[in-house]
């Protein structure tokens, strides 16, 4: 049975165990290396992301008609022999499937890999009717002896090693089995299952595609149990989410493009099965197989009618929004879903499994965005996880004390920066080196894993027109957006990038009714204080006014550019202006190499060496990769590449204060890494992973010192 | 003779998926293949319904060899069937991907519970991806009852420890004969 903790507390617990499991960290951590490269390796020659923009259109052009491509392929179906089904609840599906059975006189029932069927706990439903149901999937096989869930939507039992399964198979069959010989496990399985097939009376499979234009199923695997679950009972049911509807062949196979590539890292997968009406089957009655298709809503017609929620409705169950996630590769799919699992599984855990259920887990995100770039449907996950957590935050009405002042503070941007400037005095006598240990109303709770930075004596804009000067006749004028690190805990940052454009005929300013980008509030599923703030950014920083508006924090400027024109949709004149402010926000290291044109001849040569941390926010939130990368060398530092450069540092904003531990090992992680290079200096572009970074390696007493890329490459410049 | 783009595409694609491909002039150099693979692979029998007037000439060779020849009602020698014997429909070169019209039982259980998978496939055959075939498949699959399938290599299964195995459930080995001349 799945259980999925429906508090924090019991879910830390949980995560904490997953984390002491070595076996389940070596094995995730050997895939999700694997991963990339066989997966690009697949996709050789044809171009991801346009793709990935064919099937979300594809997609959503099927969605809103979903009842219309059930109704024409429900009667193509049935001219070719099949009976079709609805079932408009989980439960309904499994009596429908059960009373099939029970018509038939089936005893026995074979079934091939169905993530559908997971969804409705069909097995157990079957099981209690009295019926002998047996997985012939091996991975599923394998879960369901033991008596769990899956732990990967592809990879069921990826979470056992091969001792678990010698262990269960001698189990099984009373002889011992050597756990190196997993050619041995896999025909015990061979010899065990086919028994199954040849004596089953009914078979259930899943279904991949569901073609409305011919009444065809389509089904992938790569074992083959797909083709003998539809070939030798005499009654097969397909259970199909309405999702699956496809208008055409054509949009088939756009998706069959991307599905075994996206999942295994495969071209394709070694049987894809297209079955239309009742085949030939000499033990049925008239040579004919009883095939029924049972489609299944569950909520997903409601969902296809939601202008946001629709898209998780594009899924096509690849799986890879788990494989790219660094939390999954840590815990693992038994603590990252319920049933569906990954990114997409937080989501739909809301609406297919329930509030309690989705509870804890929605929370357990960093952001990192990782998903949404691996995801050939296009989904907006992490911003759909967000959403979630939000909602469940709202109805529950139960709020953490931190969303309740965050609530009340931030909006008023007089109050917050106050607050800030208190704090300091506050921290005072605890402050070390730099460093505190709590930095109230930013961050809060106990964090022994990295140093708290001490809010700086300062701020950015108590000092803005001290370092910055006036220039007479600009060639253009740029607003710098500090965000609050920026501004209140290392406003030298921006003195180094006054320093690197000095000279080059450019006005800066720093609107001071600029605050908070809001991103934490969002992060937190606080979406109405994200909006407050962003009308008062927006206001404070008129895009009219400059030619540029640079971030040196990524996820400020990530946030600027993506959400903010989410959070003022239909705002009239406020959404034009929010899509001219995204014209204009630009990243540090593309403003410099691109806008300033810095030039090697201003950098002293023979630098030291250098690692760079790949912001979540800038590689995959901005798409900004080669232009930092450009920047080191342009200033004539030698940058060294070091392992999982662009894997999330472990900050996420809040994310740190609920799961301290997951922070804790990415960030052991990647510190580690970073020192496997040799180099002197971890270079990054933003103050939230300059903030995680350096308080890790402070508190670990790294060597490397941990500096914003802005602040190495005003150090190189001659003097 | 230089080789068409699909056809070098189609082996090369093959071998990364362990289907061993050779080439073969005619259906005749096809069952010598088939039967020469057979014998030194130690199985008995060869199974190969479906094949029309062309099966006598198998069932002839089989028989020279002291091999079974089945052509029907398959489920009866489950257990007992060495090779399956097909003839593709169609090839595609950039998954190297057999299609093959399975609607007959016999075809599928002989293409599934044997131990080895033998397909000739006419050169001819041959496109370069699914996308080229969308209106053939379209127009099978609307000729119904229709059971229809894309086979890429042998069965296999990487779900302990993610170590590829194969013939999990389907033929231990997949031979797929690219044929130069159209069958008769
Ligand atoms: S945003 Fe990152 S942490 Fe969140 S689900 Fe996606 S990959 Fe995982
Ligand atoms: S959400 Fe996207 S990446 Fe995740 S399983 Fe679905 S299609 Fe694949």
């Amino acid at each position: 049975m799945i259980k999925t903790p429906h508090d924090l507390q019991t879910y830390r617990k949980d995560l904490k165990g997953a984390l002491r499991n070595q076996f389940l960290g070596k094995t995730l951590d050997t895939f999700a290396t694997a991963y990339p490269t066989s997966r690009a390796n697949a996709f050789a020659g044809i171009d991801f992301d346009t793709l990935a923009c064919e099937i979300a259109k594809g997609k959503d052009e099927s969605i809103p008609k979903l009842e219309s491509l059930l109704e024409e392929f429900t009667a193509h179906a049935r001219e070719a022999g099949a009976v079709v089904h609805f079932a408009r609840t989980a439960f309904e599906a499994n009596s429908i499937i059960a009373s099939i059975a029970g018509e038939n006189g089936v005893k026995k029932i074979v079934k091939g890999k169905s993530m559908t069927a997971e969804e409705t706990f069909l097995n157990a439903h079957l099981e209690r009717e009295g019926y002998e149901v047996t997985e012939t999937d091996l991975g599923e096989w394998i879960i369901q002896l033991r008596g769990e869930g899956p732990s990967h939507m592809v990879l069921p039992a990826i979470h056992l090693s091969r001792k678990d399964v010698a262990d269960l198979f001698t189990k099984v069959t009373g002889e011992p089995r050597d756990p190196d010989d997993i050619n041995g496990m896999v025909k015990v399985a061979r010899r065990e299952l086919r028994r199954k097939f040849i004596e089953a009376d009914m078979g259930i499979s899943g279904a991949n595609f569901a073609i409305a234009s011919s009444g065809t199923i389509g089904l992938v695997t790569n074992e083959g149990n797909g083709r003998l679950v539809t070939t030798m009972p005499r009654v097969h049911v397909a259970l199909v989410g309405v999702d699956k509807l496809v208008p055409n062949l054509r949009s088939a196979l756009r998706i069959l493009t991307a599905l075994p590539r996206n999942a295994t890292g495969q071209v394709i997968s070694t049987y894809v099965t297209w079955i239309t009406g009742a085949t030939e089957c000499k033990t049925a009655d008239n040579g004919r197989k009883q095939m029924h298709i049972v489609f299944l809503d569950n909520g997903r017609l409601a969902l296809s009618k939601d202008p946001l929620f629709s898209q998780a409705l594009r899924c096509i169950r690849c799986g890879a929004c788990a494989n790219v996630c660094p939390i999954y590769k840590l815990v693992g799919g038994h603590n990252y879903g319920h049933v569906y699992i990954g990114a997409i599984g937080l989501v739909m855990t809301y609406f297919y499994h329930g509030r309690e259920n989705a509870r804890a887990i929605v929370k357990n995100c960093l952001n990192c965005q990782s998903c949404r770039k691996v995801c050939p449907a296009g989904i907006d996950l992490p911003g759909l996880i967000k959403e979630v957590h939000g909602t469940i935050l709202k109805v529950e009405g139960k709020k953490p004390i931190r969303n309740v002042l965050l609530q009340k503070v931030l909006p008023n941007r007089r109050l917050f920066h106050s607050l800030l400037r208190q704090a300091r005095i506050a921290q005072k006598p605890v402050a070390d080196g730099g460093f505190i240990r709590h930095l109230p109303m930013l961050f809060s709770g106990n964090h022994g894993f990295r140093r708290l930075p001490a809010i700086a004596r300062v701020p950015l804009r108590d000092m803005w027109d001290r370092i910055n000067p006036r220039v007479d006749n600009p060639k253009y004028r740029v607003a710098l957006f500090g965000g609050c690190l920026v501004d209140f805990v290392y406003p030298e940052q921006a003195a180094a990038l006054l320093r690197i454009a000095r000279k080059r005929a450019v006005q800066f300013e720093y609107p001071l009714g600029q605050t908070c980008c809001g991103l934490p509030a969002q992060m937190m599923g606080e979406k109405q204080t994200a909006r407050a703030v962003a009308v008062q950014n927006l206001s404070a920083l008129d895009p009219a006014d400059f030619d540029y508006i640079v971030t040196l924090c990524a996820s400020c400027g990530s946030h600027l550019k993506e959400n903010y024109s989410r959070l003022l949709k239909g705002e009239g004149a406020l959404a034009v202006k929010v899509a001219q402010l995204e014209a204009k926000v630009i990243d540090f290291s593309s403003f410099a190499t691109r806008v300033l044109g810095v030039a090697p001849e201003e950098f002293q040569r023979a630098g030291q060496k250098v690692a760079y941390h790949a912001p979540c926010h800038l590689c995959r939130g901005m798409g900004v990769s080669r232009e930092p990368r450009e920047l080191l060398d342009t200033a004539g530092l030698q940058y060294v590449r070091s392992g999982d450069e662009e894997v999330c540092c472990g900050f996420g904003g809040s994310f740190s204060i609920d799961f301290p531990e997951i922070s804790a090992e990415l960030l052991r992680r990647k510190l580690d890494n970073a020192e496997a290079t040799g180099a002197g200096v971890l270079v990054t572009d933003c103050p939230g992973c300059v903030l995680q970074l350096r308080g890790g390696m402070e508190r670990r007493g790294g060597r490397m010192q941990v500096k914003h890329i802005a602040e190495v490459v005003a150090e190189q410049r001659k003097s | 003779m230089e080789q068409p783009q699909s056809l070098v595409l189609m082996k090369q694609r093959a071998e990364a998926v362990q289907t061993v491909v050779s080439e073969v002039r005619n259906m005749r150099e096809a069952f010598d293949y088939c039967v020469e693979l057979a014998k030194k692979e130690g199985l008995q029998s060869i199974a190969a319904p479906g094949l029309g007037k062309n099966a006598s000439a198998l069932g002839t060779i089989c028989k020279k060899n002291g091999l079974n020849f089945l052509t029907k009602n398959l489920r009866e020698h489950i257990g007992r069937i060495g090779t399956g014997f097909t003839v593709a429909n169609w090839g595609i070169a950039e998954t190297a991907t057999l299609v093959i019209d399975s609607g007959s039982e016999d075809l599928r259980i002989a293409t599934m519970l044997g131990e080895i998978h033998v397909a000739a496939l006419p050169r001819s055959r041959i496109v370069a991806d699914a996308a080229a075939l969308e209106e053939e498949l379209t127009r099978m699959m609307k000729t119904t009852p229709s059971y229809l399938s894309f086979i890429s290599g042998a069965s296999r299964t990487a779900d302990i420890e993610r170590v590829l195995t194969i013939g999990v459930h389907g033929p231990q080995q997949l031979h797929m004969l690219i044929m130069e001349e159209e069958l008769l």
